[in-house]
């Protein structure tokens, strides 16, 4: 079996026995990996192929593990240190799921700022390499339903429906999918702003406009939420994304 | 502190067209309808031409990429063959997300053969022009910084900027990844360039850019030191899901501005200007300090330096106010 990096200090691998003598000497403490077994068995040998099938993930096996990513990440230095890009592909190269499924609650936290792919010594396209072990992970069922996907497949829905997005439509879309309630106009169905619940700060934020009188920015994105801006001649391309959609395994509400 | 060496800098070289296809992207038409108009009235003092996309499509953003890598790919080149319809080679695009999706689908399409078969394709089921050629694309800011340039900037400034301290902001995606930006650093020694074969020779230095401090200064105004902030992330494509990274990144930019002295941050993207403005609030209402610096995108500045009033360039629609301090250096 390969030798590889695990943690020893893990606060669920010690082993704390109150009382234990062995053949008359009195050992009791604090006792880890020493007892456990260090051989780990559960590779999950198809994964790093399920990562390589992604078209974003073919340059995982470059990787060297120097670390430059995880040394210029944002989220890994002011955030939170247990996210570590280089760390995420070692363990996904190694098919080690359990470790990964460890960190399910930081994973997906990367912002995208392809500072990690802009400084790879080795051209591995990192950013893309995560998301394609997210998605991998998420097709395995290793990792539920996390924020940042349910706003891309929510911002997708957006763009396949009208070929454009609209801001205040996305808004106010998010903040229903909150658990916030956002009152509809009976007729259109469309969200009328600040008359179902809104958090305080979009409501401060908004009545900004309203107090400097600006009237026709407000005008304009009050028509752009009643009309939503469509691209015309959408409805064939349409179709031809949500067939390539459906090859990929995209499931989404249209 | 160590010295560091005086930046090369790039003289304008041109090449891109003084009349390209201009890809606005959804943001402009709504939220950033102030970058839109200001965009307008500062490509028409410079002498350069915007010929809309007819009928475009949203580009993904940094969201759809993460969901389906076929259909971004699609909705790119659906824009590109617009493009290519309307008989232009180079896309300018002035939001960084819109100008890293198109950039993304340009490196895919000419570095793989087999999306870019499989792409046309598609588009040609779609009831689109197949690509016969990808065009490029730039960013608005390159753009500016090459066909017209600080000299000419400096040449149509009526009202200039004096004692206006700015923080140039450029997000994360102006510059990254080299791979597909483009980007290369200006300083590095000839071999060092070499390792970047598909760099292009307008593009912007990659870790230390300065197009828009170039143009600003050019207008009269004061740049004030953002390195390394001016490259770090807004939360970006996070802002609206994972609220307390972006809350932090956010609060670490304003901060750093402010205490550097700056009167304002200067901006060149939709998404991470409405970031700043949403968490600048949203910092202020919890009494963190040194938050309140005010956005504006830097062709708003350069709108008022070409002798335009608050109006034209509408600075109301900014949700950060910017004209108090504007008003209190007299600029507008």
């Amino acid at each position: 079996m390969a030798i590889h990096e695990r943690s020893l200090v893990e606060p669920e691998r010690v082993l704390r026995k109150e009382r234990l003598v062995i053949d008359g000497i009195d050992v009791s403490g604090d006792w880890n990996l020493v007892i456990l077994p260090r051989v780990i068995e559960d590779y999950d040998l198809d994964f790093l192929d399920e990562v390589l099938k992604q078209p974003e993930g073919k340059t995982i096996l470059q990787c060297y593990q120097c670390s430059y990513c995880t040394a210029s990440c944002p989220v890994h230095n002011y955030w939170d240190e247990r996210y570590n890009p280089r760390h995420f592909i070692y363990l996904a190269r190694l098919g080690l799921i359990d470790e990964l499924q460890k960190r399910a609650d930081v994973i997906w936290r990367c912002v995208s700022c392809h500072k990690c792919t802009h400084r790879c010594p080795k051209g591995v396209l990192v950013e893309e390499t995560l998301k394609a072990i997210l998605k991998v992970m998420s097709k395995k069922g290793l990792i539920e339903e996390y924020p940042s996907k349910k706003f891309d497949t929510f911002f997708l829905e957006a763009v396949f429906e009208h070929g454009r997005i609209e801001d205040g439509e996305l808004l106010f879309g998010w903040i229903e999918k909150q658990g916030y309630e956002v009152f509809k106009d009976p007729v259109l169905k469309k969200p009328i702003p600040f008359l179902g619940g809104t958090p305080e700060w979009l409501k401060q934020l908004a009545i900004k406009p309203i107090k400097s009188m600006n009237i026709d920015f407000l005008i304009l994105n009050a028509k752009h939420m009643l009309f939503h801006p469509k691209t015309k001649n959408w409805n064939r391309f349409k179709q031809v994304l949500r067939k390539v959609m459906d090859e990929e395994g995209v499931s989404f509400v249209h | 502190m160590a010295q560091v060496a005086e930046q090369t800098k790039k003289s304008p070289m041109g090449g891109i067209g003084k009349r390209i296809a201009y890809y606005p992207g959804c943001s402009l038409e709504g939220a950033a309808r102030a970058y839109d108009v200001s965009t307008k009235i500062v490509a028409k003092e410079l002498g350069l031409e915007l010929d809309y996309i007819e009928d475009y499509n949203c580009c993904g953003a940094m969201e759809t990429k993460n969901v389906s890598f076929w259909g971004t790919m699609l909705l790119n080149a659906r824009n590109m063959s617009l493009a290519r319809r309307q008989g232009h080679n180079a896309i300018v695009a002035p939001c960084n997300g819109c100008s890293f999706s198109l950039q993304r689908a340009e490196y895919f399409l000419t570095t793989d053969k087999s999306v870019y078969d499989r792409v046309n394709e598609l588009l040609k089921e779609g009831g689109v022009d197949p690509l016969t050629e990808v065009p490029t694309t730039y960013h608005l800011l390159e753009w500016f910084y090459h066909e017209a340039g600080p000299e000419e900037v400096k040449r149509r400034t009526r009202k200039p900027l004096t004692g206006l301290k700015v923080a140039n902001y450029y997000g994360c995606l102006y510059t990254r990844p080299h791979f597909y930006s483009r980007t290369y650093s200006h300083n590095a020694p000839e071999e060092e360039e070499q390792a970047r074969p598909r760099r292009r020779e307008t593009a912007d230095d990659d870790e230390h850019p300065y197009y828009m401090n170039a143009l600003l200064e050019a207008a009269g105004a004061t740049n004030v030191e953002y390195e390394p902030m001016h490259t770090q992330c807004c939360g970006g494509p996070h802002s609206l899901s994972d609220e307390q990274v972006s809350e932090k990144f956010v609060m670490m930019l304003l901060q750093t501005a402010k205490r550097n002295g700056a009167d304002v941050i200067a901006t060149e993207c939709p998404l991470c200007h409405a970031s700043l403005e949403m968490y600048r609030h949203r910092l202020m209402m919890k009494g963190v300090p040194d938050v309140d610096v005010p956005a504006v995108y830097f062709t708003q500045l350069l709108g008022i330096a070409f002798g335009y009033g608050a109006n034209d360039v509408k600075l109301k629609d900014n949700l950060s106010d910017p004209i108090p301090v504007l008003k209190r250096l007299g600029l507008i």
